[in-house]
């Protein structure tokens, strides 16, 4: 059975000047579940999100939400979504705690801002003020501050960029909690990992436009059952004619070569062999499945991270 | 409700840990209340002004003789006309017109006036003044001529007391006139001026009475012209305020519970100043009324109106702040906050004119009585608000909520 849609998005365009910032964009999110939009700098994803979250306005398209077709998002909507701003800040002479009550302030019916501080973990220093926070803990606080009125729907733009591995996975596990309790989430990212980990649905983007959905697992199905071994070479380096009449040979920056192989055995003694040969040491040499990252690169030609 | 009361608490608390805007906001204003009323306390503060006078000539004269009650008042009309130059004249005069029958209803008038600080002095030429010089011309005895001009004054307040000196050395220059004419110069025999104090609400009001007003006025400035765009605009590029945008809370929301902050704070800063002057150095001007709480009121929405505009004409927050400086210098000193507006130069009077911080501090300070009012009521209460309206509609116009929006 297919699950129930929260949101629909129809055909959404968005245009500065010459620039098609979002460009004919449809979508539908399921209930309870994490949707992430997947794509790289530029691509549309935080257009797209501000135009749903009420910040913007779509020059065409229409938004189904709760089951009500919206020209703009109204209060009454607003009620009912959290959201994550990517570069949103909040008063630094304010304390934390003084930070969820105002913004609980806003709402019909907020939670408690201490039931918040221990939800987000940042009861110690619920009386320091915003400006001392660290970079993990202010985006902990404006999780706290998205998810204040207890939403149905929470947009979380590019939540973990600029934090460091250990702030990102204590995000990563707030949002595992949410999806838990039946929250439906909207992410942006252009961390392919963390929309692997998080996502039941991602929707890649590039230059404005939608060019794949699915699950993670359907999208990397459709490179096939290829495997991928990534090296680092030298940037001159010739590799042999053989891979290239198997194999799909792809270079990357910093002498990156990713080899994708139907026959993982045989190309990986071609390689060898080569390498023996030539003297160009395999460095960094890795055998994996195909992820998110390929499938872009199978898309655009391009990286995600570029 | 809830969020515009917590957002005005908000704003309050932060204004009150940064350092830079408590300094701003409170230490800047006490500190330059202290400064003048200590350097400045013990000068009148009008020296340069243009005195309030009314000038009752109650002598009829005597029949084909000189009327001398005429010409103590011909002497005080002619220092009532603007100086070749355009040098302001000495007095501003107020004498019965020509439908004032009763002169002496006209004379208690005058004295109301004098009473509440719209007048600086009344003259009073008493009936039978020429009478009483011509009968002691005959008798040609004595050492003192029995005739005496009344002045009113209003006790303690130093524009009364500079306005009596100056109308003794007109009334020594007409007596010397006068005798002569008589054919009685005599550097002894002067005609007598009894000075007659009136009842006063204000006094004891002094130069710091006159710069109080002066001062909470130029807080308000301060506070409106710096601070509302400072929040405005860094909050738009550092998105503090995006974050509100994505919560039911929608702009008139937020304005409201801006502006009840902004007044709170204004309050607050009211209430320092006012508890310095008043027992720091000893004020005695009664804010508390309410024609001078309308004033105060009207200041800080004229100020706070003003702060929108310049959020309102400025990109990011450093053009802000450069704005508000360009038109902070004009605005604070070509209002009249620290001295009277009668010595701005002529070539400036435009900008006095235009300026909604003229009327605040003229109007202000006339409602309480420690200045004649240089405009009707009318004008200091219509010139700020129409301000107010200007300020509104640029504002709503062209001030951008969001970056890119």
């Amino acid at each position: 059975m297919e699950p129930a849609v929260l949101m629909r998005v129809s055909n959404l365009v968005k245009h500065y000047g010459d620039v098609h910032a979002v460009d004919d964009v449809s979508f539908s999110v399921p209930k309870a579940e994490v949707f992430t939009l997947l794509g790289p700098n530029g691509a549309g994803k935080t257009t797209t999100l501000e135009i749903l979250e009420g910040i913007r306005e779509a020059d065409s398209g229409s938004i189904e939400i709760f089951g009500q077709q919206l020209r703009h998002i109204d209060r009454a909507t607003k009620e009912r979504i959290g959201v994550l701003l990517q570069e949103g800040n909040f008063e630094p002479y304010l304390k934390v705690r003084e930070v969820l009550r105002l913004f609980a302030s806003f709402f019909r019916s907020p939670r408690s801002p201490d039931e918040m501080l221990r939800a987000i973990s940042l009861e110690e220093k619920a009386n320091a003020l915003v400006k001392t926070l660290s970079g993990g803990q202010k985006q902990r606080l404006a999780i706290g501050v998205a998810l204040i009125n207890d939403p149905e729907l929470v947009f979380l733009d590019e939540p973990t960029t600029g934090l460091d591995p250990q702030a990102r996975r204590n995000i990563w596990s707030i949002v595992s909690g949410l999806t838990a309790s039946g929250k439906t989430i909207i992410l942006t990212t252009h961390y392919m990992e963390e929309a692997e980990t998080l996502s039941q649905r991602v929707c890649i983007m590039d230059h404005g436009k939608v060019i794949a959905q699915g699950s993670p697992r359907e999208l990397t199905a459709r490179l096939g059952q290829e495997t991928i071994i990534d090296f680092v070479a030298a940037e001159d380096s010739v590799l042999p004619e053989a891979l290239s009449s198997c194999c799909k040979i792809v270079r990357g920056e910093g002498g990156l070569v990713s080899v994708k192989t139907n026959d993982l055995v045989a190309t990986l003694g071609r390689l060898l062999d080569w390498s023996r040969a030539s003297g160009v040491p395999l460095a960094e040499m890795a055998v994996r499945q195909p992820n998110l990252e390929d499938v872009f690169l199978s898309l655009t030609g391009r990286r995600l991270r570029t | 409700m809830r969020g515009i009361f917590h957002l005005a608490r908000a704003y309050l608390v932060i204004a009150l840990r940064e350092r830079l805007t408590l300094f701003w906001f409170l230490v800047f204003p006490l500190f330059l209340l202290a400064l003048l009323a200590a350097i400045f306390g013990n000068v009148g503060q009008t020296t340069s002004l243009t005195f309030d006078i009314a000038v009752v000539n109650l002598d009829q004269g005597r029949a084909g003789r000189v009327d001398f009650g005429a010409l103590v008042a011909g002497a005080f009309r002619e220092l009532s006309q603007p100086g070749a130059s355009g040098k302001e004249p000495l007095f501003k005069l107020h004498e019965p017109g020509s439908g004032d029958v009763d002169t002496a209803a006209y004379l208690a008038s005058e004295i109301e006036a004098l009473k509440v600080g719209k007048r600086d002095a009344v003259v009073e030429i008493p009936a039978g003044f020429s009478d009483a010089l011509l009968k002691a011309a005959e008798a040609s005895t004595g050492s003192a001529l029995p005739a005496e001009i009344g002045v009113h004054t209003s006790g303690g307040r130093t524009s009364s007391d500079m306005a009596l000196g100056i109308i003794e050395q007109v009334l020594v220059r007409v007596d010397r006139h006068i005798l002569t004419q008589l054919g009685l110069f005599d550097g002894a025999r002067v005609v007598v001026v009894g000075r007659q104090e009136v009842g006063s609400e204000n006094r004891t009001l002094g130069y710091v009475d006159f710069l109080l007003p002066g001062v909470v006025i130029m807080g308000f400035f301060v506070a409106g012209l710096f601070s509302v765009p400072g929040t405005i605009l860094l909050g738009r590029e550092d998105r503090i305020l995006r974050a509100y945008w994505v919560t039911p809370l929608d702009v008139p929301r937020f304005l409201a519970g801006f502006s009840l902050g902004h007044l709170g704070l204004c309050t607050l800063q009211f209430a320092c100043v006012w508890l310095l002057g008043r027992f720091a150095f000893g004020a005695h001007v009664n804010l508390f009324q309410p024609l001078p709480m309308l004033y105060l009121v009207l200041s800080v929405v004229t100020f706070l109106a003003l702060g929108f505009l310049v959020a309102a004409l400025a990109r990011t927050a450093n053009a802000g702040m450069a704005i508000a400086n360009i038109v902070n210098m004009p605005m604070m000193f070509l209002g009249g906050l620290f001295y009277p507006t009668g010595s701005v130069p002529p070539a400036l009077r435009v900008i006095m004119m235009a300026n909604p911080v003229t009327y605040l501090a003229d109007g202000l300070r006339a409602s309480v009585g420690v200045s004649p009012a240089l405009f009707p009521v009318a004008a200091s209460l219509g010139v700020p608000c129409a301000w107010i309206v200007g300020c509104a509609i640029v504002a709503s116009l062209r001030l951008k909520w969001d970056v890119g929006r």
